[in-house]
């Protein structure tokens, strides 16, 4: 069975990724430069008071007897305790899940919902010019304007003019829905610009390289309707590299969900995690590590799986239906 | 008998980095239907150039200077483009040298022969269509993807994919180039006995001038962007008018020279960047004199063909005294 081989394989080579990431990750938050014990007790603790802290935490047992605990905690699913709060770090994380979640989602279908038209319209030549254009000044400008900056001219002209969006004021979904909608609007198209830049420039390309495939030529010896040749023949076919792309993007988005969460005040994994780098919670840090970097790995699995559906010449088994 | 296919006196260039090449110098043929024609020349003489046109298949950098070409009485470079879609799905029949590059990776073989048949077509019409073609496991070729074919097998899907509407011109560019040797015969014969049970007419283009006069009526030998002669294929293949159709027939192999060595064209073809005011053929030609380098030859007609060469004179009267 060369598909349950197929998946073993990659499922050891994740496995020893995310054990790879748990090592650095631990090594990393250690050598930073002071520890929780400083942070607890301020430039002005006693080397006596800092011992007991450490001591109390046990964070003064050797680093390889805590990264042996925490990786066997981990593994049953016990993320230990905040040093910051004293709740369960699961739980932590949990609580301001469902705001990231929501946020890398609606980002992403952002994304592809305005990236994959606008460059197909762009690749495609018959299409007319306003689209086209369209698509180009999105690629342009999308890809060279930093979130930052794009986030900070969004937080200064909705904060002047509302128009139907709130800067922050984050309230859960399943609380009010419309709130919500109304407050992740900016964070949501802040996060998303650059994916639609990405997506479209990507698109546009590929939709270029199979419109000069001779089974596109045939197919219009075969007199289909464009819309037909570009749903039937080009779309699927040009679909390989955007699933590539979305998945850097979804990369992309651990990184700016720091930016826009902390611009936009939501209170979700991204920015609590980087609080927890400058407190020193360093189960917190580990956990939020961890958890990005099998986020990731199940996203590069799960883009195989996609390549493989889109197209039957990869993976090579046969599929008789 | 009206005409099918009408080329009248065609220029087409593409637009490249360098400048604009011409593809196309002025190409008149005609085609009556179910007739078949073959066109010949090396790679660059023009012929796939104009078997894309007489789709408008070309390149989006390629377009018409001047002339035109009419299907079925449809001009196909005037008229708007769904006018134009009618004509290629109904009248037309395309294959590709490439017969894998020519269907989609991505959709299996029965539902890209199902969507050239016609959107509600019965499956049966489709199974009928295949073994039509030769194919005998229909059922597992229908649910195949192209890469899970032999190149053979593609080359037959993509025959059936072509008569699928029952067109009155099918246009083939080297059908069978890309194919084992043993295969080229056997899909030749199977693409000209279509061709013959739905009556249609077919454009055969191939560097193979043997070849194609052993199965077409006329025979057509571009060279340099025109059609330098044209007539039935006996008059063509026995009694050559043109220089270069000399040099294709002596250059094929199984005509080699007395130590058994080929005897290829000196030179290469001319990559043109406008109509050119001598004879194109004249810096390759053992027969070129001053003539041929000053003064641009016309079509004349000559002991029942069609050519351009200052030479032809002297040239049948050579072949006929040895």
């Amino acid at each position: 069975m060369r598909v349950v081989r197929f998946v073993l394989f990659r499922l050891s080579v994740a496995l020893l990724t995310l054990f790879g990431v748990s090592i650095i990750v631990f090594a990393a938050i250690r050598f930073v430069p002071g520890g929780f014990e400083d942070v607890v007790l301020g430039p002005f603790g006693t080397p006596e008071t800092r011992e007991a802290v450490r001591a109390k935490y046990g964070l003064d047992r050797p680093h390889l007897e805590q990264y042996v605990l925490w990786l066997g905690a981990t593994t049953k699913g016990d993320f230990g305790t905040s040093l910051t709060t004293g709740q369960p770090v699961a739980a932590e994380i949990i609580r301001r899940a469902p705001a990231t979640i929501q946020l890398a989602l609606m980002s992403t279908l952002l994304a592809i919902v305005v990236g994959v038209p606008l460059g197909v319209a762009s690749g495609v030549t018959s299409t007319n010019r306003v689209a086209r254009a369209a698509g180009r000044l999105v690629g342009a400008l999308g890809a060279s304007v930093p979130t930052f900056v794009l986030g900070t001219v969004f937080v200064f002209v909705f904060s002047v003019w509302s128009l139907g969006v709130t800067v922050g004021g984050y309230v859960p979904f399943f609380e009010d829905p419309l709130a919500n909608i109304r407050a992740m609007t900016l964070p949501v198209v802040t996060l998303s610009v650059f994916g639609m830049a990405l997506i479209q420039r990507t698109t546009r390309d590929s939709v270029l390289n199979v419109t000069s495939e001779t089974h596109i030529t045939a197919a219009v010896a075969r007199g289909e309707r464009p819309p037909d040749i570009i749903r039937g023949h080009v779309l699927r076919n040009a679909s390989i590299p955007i699933v590539t792309v979305t998945t850097v993007f979804l990369a992309y988005l651990l990184g700016g969900a720091v930016i826009v969460e902390q611009m936009y005040s939501v209170p979700g994994i991204a920015v609590y995690v980087v609080q927890s780098v400058e407190n020193r919670d360093y189960l917190v840090v580990q956990a939020g590590v961890l958890l990005a970097a099998t986020f990731f790995v199940s996203i590069n699995i799960l883009a195989d799986a996609i390549y493989a559906l889109i197209d039957p010449r990869i993976g090579g088994q046969r599929r008789d239906s | 008998m009206s005409s099918l296919l009408d080329v009248r006196d065609l220029v087409v260039v593409y637009n490249t980095p360098r400048g604009t090449v011409l593809a196309l110098d002025g190409v008149s043929v005609g085609l009556n239907a179910g007739e078949t024609l073959g066109i010949v020349g090396e790679s660059g003489s023009g012929k796939s150039t104009l078997g894309l046109a007489i789709g408008r298949l070309m390149p989006q950098n390629a377009y018409r200077l001047s002339g035109d070409l009419v299907v079925n009485g449809h001009s196909v470079f005037k008229g708007d483009d769904e006018n134009l879609r009618i004509l290629r799905r109904d009248a037309l029949g395309f294959i590709f040298q490439n017969p894998m590059a020519a269907l989609d990776p991505t959709m299996r073989v029965g539902r890209q022969l199902t969507r050239a048949v016609g959107r509600r077509a019965a499956p049966e019409k489709v199974f009928s269509l295949l073994s039509s073609v030769g194919l005998t496991e229909t059922e597992r070729v229908f649910h195949s993807f192209p890469h899970e074919l032999s190149g053979g097998m593609a080359q037959r899907v993509a025959i059936a994919i072509a008569i699928a509407r029952r067109p009155q011109l099918i246009v083939a560019d080297e059908p069978t180039a890309s194919l084992d040797a043993w295969l080229r015969d056997q899909v030749l014969e199977l693409l000209l006995s279509m061709c013959r049970a739905t009556g249609a007419a077919l454009v055969l283009l191939s560097h193979d001038l043997h070849m194609v006069s052993r199965h077409c009526r006329h025979v057509a030998v571009m060279y340099g962007g025109r059609i330098v002669e044209y007539g039935e294929r006996e008059t063509v293949f026995h009694r050559q008018a043109h220089p270069y159709t000399r040099a294709l027939l002596r250059a094929a192999p199984g005509a080699e020279g007395p130590h058994g060595r080929l005897n290829p064209i000196r030179g290469v073809p001319p990559i043109l960047m406008e109509r050119s005011t001598c004879c194109a053929f004249a810096s390759r030609c053992d027969w070129a004199v001053n003539q041929c380098l000053d003064e641009r030859p016309e079509a004349r007609w000559l002991d029942e063909r069609s050519v351009i060469c200052h030479r032809a004179e002297t040239l049948l009267a050579g072949a006929s005294g040895t």
